[in-house]
């Protein structure tokens, strides 16, 4: 499925995310095992791990696994420092509502452009070099944090921080030199939900070490920019991790991968157009707006709210917004894991079916959060509001990688940066000014969560139906290599550019559901030359 | 049966007003008994951690006698004027009094003897954690139950004349700074270094 690096229907421009299924391993029959490599996990034929230990720290693939997301969980924290610690930072920089809700609309932002680019740097530099150069660089502007005096300046320094962000592209990358596509869909959710973690770890942290330089005799106003060089120190060390014990392929070889990827076959307009004119992708950049956009949303307001409206200390605010992004640890693979078993029986409706539900959970309770108006009730709706918001991330790449074949690392980009821009939407609407309390903020965003999930109702694929209308009667359409050759023309057709598109197709029936054995193979799609 | 249900009702709403009702105050409801004077003429500027404010409070002198007679402590604290309250929900003013977040810094709290009518003064320096902001000064005085009874401001009714403001410190020392600039160049200087390093060893 992954075929050769560069092969037409393989790009990796943007974000791959190519995760189709949440299997633990595969087994042998399925892909043959290399006997002749020597690696702690058995491979595949590019060397690639065919089996996912988490606990493990074998080299090279599940020490890839373990700097990568450690790597992007960095970057969490450093970009949501400030969140919990904003009660004082406010006070010192004289800041007024709408100064915090910029910085937080300006620490999601950076990354919408970065992630684009980080595409490009992979491909350039390879993924280990790609991760470390973001990140080391990132550092300084981490510190750059203790030189603020203003308002603009702390915007300036957040929106830089933000950069770094992008680590989740050369995470998924990197991943998926090392892992076999089979189960890349776990890995990356898996690294994809750790690393979010970063956000939740970020409101413990903080405070904790702000507290401990107050105690050691600094003022307030110092130990704040003091407590900024704890993530500024993450990151140089998890750079220098990378650079020491990383490396890019699994035979330990950049050279060869720049090699493979200078021969990329497929021209990036014509992925760009595919990408860009299938509605479907449209949707799923609203809908991860909606899911991962308020969820850095929420890492950005959440302390704060808990430190204003409930009238606790600092580290318990933190506490309690740290149990928001935590939940991440296992929200976001049960989302995918849910949709897998949605799939199992009710193949893409049940995924859709699946992600909507999950999603609108989500709003549901975030609009209780907001009306929540005793201590204990706030708390268990923000962490069912955690639950589903995560969740829906996980579920929403349990699709993704069907929209299309040729263009899925453009779509997961796309999606990606719809994910920061929805957040530096709601924060922009919800909590920037002063017209609207937080809590009132919190449960209006809770409305448009759920109204802007229902577009998912109109995703609709020929060959699996959609929400509501069953799959098409139609012969030809109704198949899956009719959808995935459709994003060909005749002449790249002739020259069998589309050959790993119906190997894909052929392997997605699996979205049927429980209809598998009706699938029928049209004589005209039956491909030549396999 | 009927009269020990009674009974159990009764002796249950009477115990609800046993219990001292924290938390229910309202500003408006208190009367402005207090004189307090503070240091700094309107519009001064003030450095934190520097420079001080003598306040002096009692009560005001015309009142007839058994007006302070449930004052059992006195509370001093800076409050923030209208125009540093602008855009900024944490520093709202709310007539129930749990909920105001009008004076956030404490300045003292001393006891008060009623049979002592004399007014208190105290020296007070700029605490370092106070922000730059405009302010005045008001005291609360609390009962025995530590409810408030009373209040004396240094402005007016409108909390319009008579401002002050304080110039907080920045937080930011050199050894920071020099600390941040010696770390961001590290990290800049090793990632370059290691990136050479092994171009030339592949070469």
């Amino acid at each position: 499925m992954a075929g050769v690096e560069g092969s037409p229907g393989s790009s990796m421009h943007g974000v791959t995310g190519r995760e189709q299924s949440f299997a633990f391993s595969v087994t042998s029959p399925a892909v043959p095992t290399d006997t002749t490599a020597k690696f702690d996990l058995p491979v595949d034929s590019e060397h690639k791990a065919k089996v996912f230990k988490v606990f493990s720290l074998a080299n090279p693939h599940m020490r890839t696994f373990h700097l990568s997301w450690i790597s992007f969980f960095t970057c969490f924290v450093s970009t949501f420092a400030a969140a919990p610690l904003v009660p004082i930072i406010r006070d010192n920089l004289n800041l007024t509502k709408s100064d915090i809700g910029n910085a937080g609309v300006a620490s999601v932002s950076g990354s919408i452009f970065s992630r684009l680019v980080m595409g490009a740097v992979c491909d350039l530099l390879g993924p280990r070099y790609g991760c470390a150069f973001l990140i080391m660089l990132a550092a300084p502007t981490v510190f750059c944090m203790s030189f603020v005096n203003s308002a603009g300046g702390y915007l300036a320094v957040r929106f830089m921080i933000g950069f770094s962000l992008a680590t989740f592209v050369s995470c998924q990358y990197w991943m998926s030199t090392m892992f076999n596509s089979k189960i890349i869909g776990l890995v990356n959710g898996t690294a994809a939900g750790w690393g979010n973690m970063g956000g939740g770890a970020t409101q413990l942290i903080m405070p904790l070490v702000y507290q401990l330089i107050k105690r050691s005799g600094s003022t307030s106003f110092s130990a704040w920019r003091i407590a900024f060089f704890v993530p500024g120190w993450l990151h140089v060390i998890a750079g220098i991790l990378v650079l020491t014990l990383g490396q890019d392929l699994p035979d330990g070889n950049l050279g060869a991968l720049k090699k493979k990827g200078d021969a990329a076959k497929d021209k990036f307009s014509k992925i760009l157009w595919y990408a860009v004119t299938n509605y479907r992708t449209w949707i799923f950049v609203l809908l991860y707006g909606y899911s991962m956009g308020v969820e850095l949303s929420t890492d950005n307001v959440i302390a704060e709210y808990f430190y204003d409206r409930f009238d606790l200390n600092l580290h318990t605010a933190g506490l309690i917004a740290a149990c928001f992004g935590m939940a991440n640890l296992v929200a976001r693979p049960f989302g995918g894991y849910s949709s897998d078993f949605a799939a199992r029986y009710f193949g893409m409706r049940g995924r859709l079916w699946v992600l909507w539900t999950l999603q609108t959970l989500g709003g549901v309770f975030c609009i209780w959060l907001g009306r929540a108006n005793s201590l204990p009730i706030a708390i268990t709706a923000m962490i069912l509001f955690s639950i589903g918001a995560q969740a829906a991330c996980g579920a929403t790449f349990g699709i993704i990688p069907f929209i299309s074949r040729r263009s899925l690392g453009i779509i997961s980009g796309l999606t990606g940066a719809g994910g920061n821009f929805g957040s530096g939407l709601t924060q922009l609407i919800f909590f920037s000014s002063s017209s609207l309390s937080t809590a009132e903020g919190l449960s209006w965003m809770g409305v448009m969560i759920c109204s802007c999930t229902l577009p998912v109702a109109f995703v609709y694929f020929p060959q699996w139906g959609g929400m509501f209308c069953p799959a098409s009667k139609d012969v030809v359409k109704s198949t899956e290599e009719s959808y995935y050759a459709s994003e060909w023309d005749e002449e790249e057709k002739q020259k069998g550019m589309h050959q790993n598109s119906l190997k894909f197709a052929e392997n997605s029936r699996s979205e049927r559901g429980k209809r598998i054995a009706s699938a029928p193979t049209p004589p005209k799609t039956t491909p030549s030359h396999v | 049966m009927a009269t020990a249900r009674a009974l159990l009702v009764a002796s249950l709403v009477l115990s609800c007003f046993l219990f001292p009702c924290y938390g229910t105050v309202l500003f408006s409801s208190l009367q402005r008994t207090l004189e307090v004077t503070a240091s700094p003429t309107s519009q001064q500027v003030l450095k934190a951690g520097v420079d001080k404010i003598t306040v002096t409070w009692g009560v005001n002198q015309t009142l007839p006698a058994g007006t302070d007679s449930s004052y059992k402590t006195i509370k001093v604290k800076l409050c923030y004027a209208r125009i540093s309250q602008v855009d900024r929900p944490w520093r709202k003013t709310v007539d129930l009094l749990k909920k105001d977040r009008t004076c956030q810094h404490k300045v003292a709290a001393r006891p008060y003897n009623p049979a002592n009518r004399t007014s208190q003064s105290l020296d007070w320096t700029v605490a370092r954690d106070v922000p730059t902001a405009t302010y005045f000064i008001r005291a609360y005085a609390y009962d025995a139950d530590d409810k408030e009874v009373a209040f004396g401001q240094t402005t007016d009714a409108n909390k319009t004349t008579n401002l002050f403001q304080v110039q907080a410190i920045s937080g930011r020392h050199a050894t920071i700074d020099i600390c941040s600039i010696c770390f961001s160049v590290f990290s800049v200087v090793s990632l370059f270094g290691f990136f050479y390093n092994e171009k030339r060893k592949a070469h």
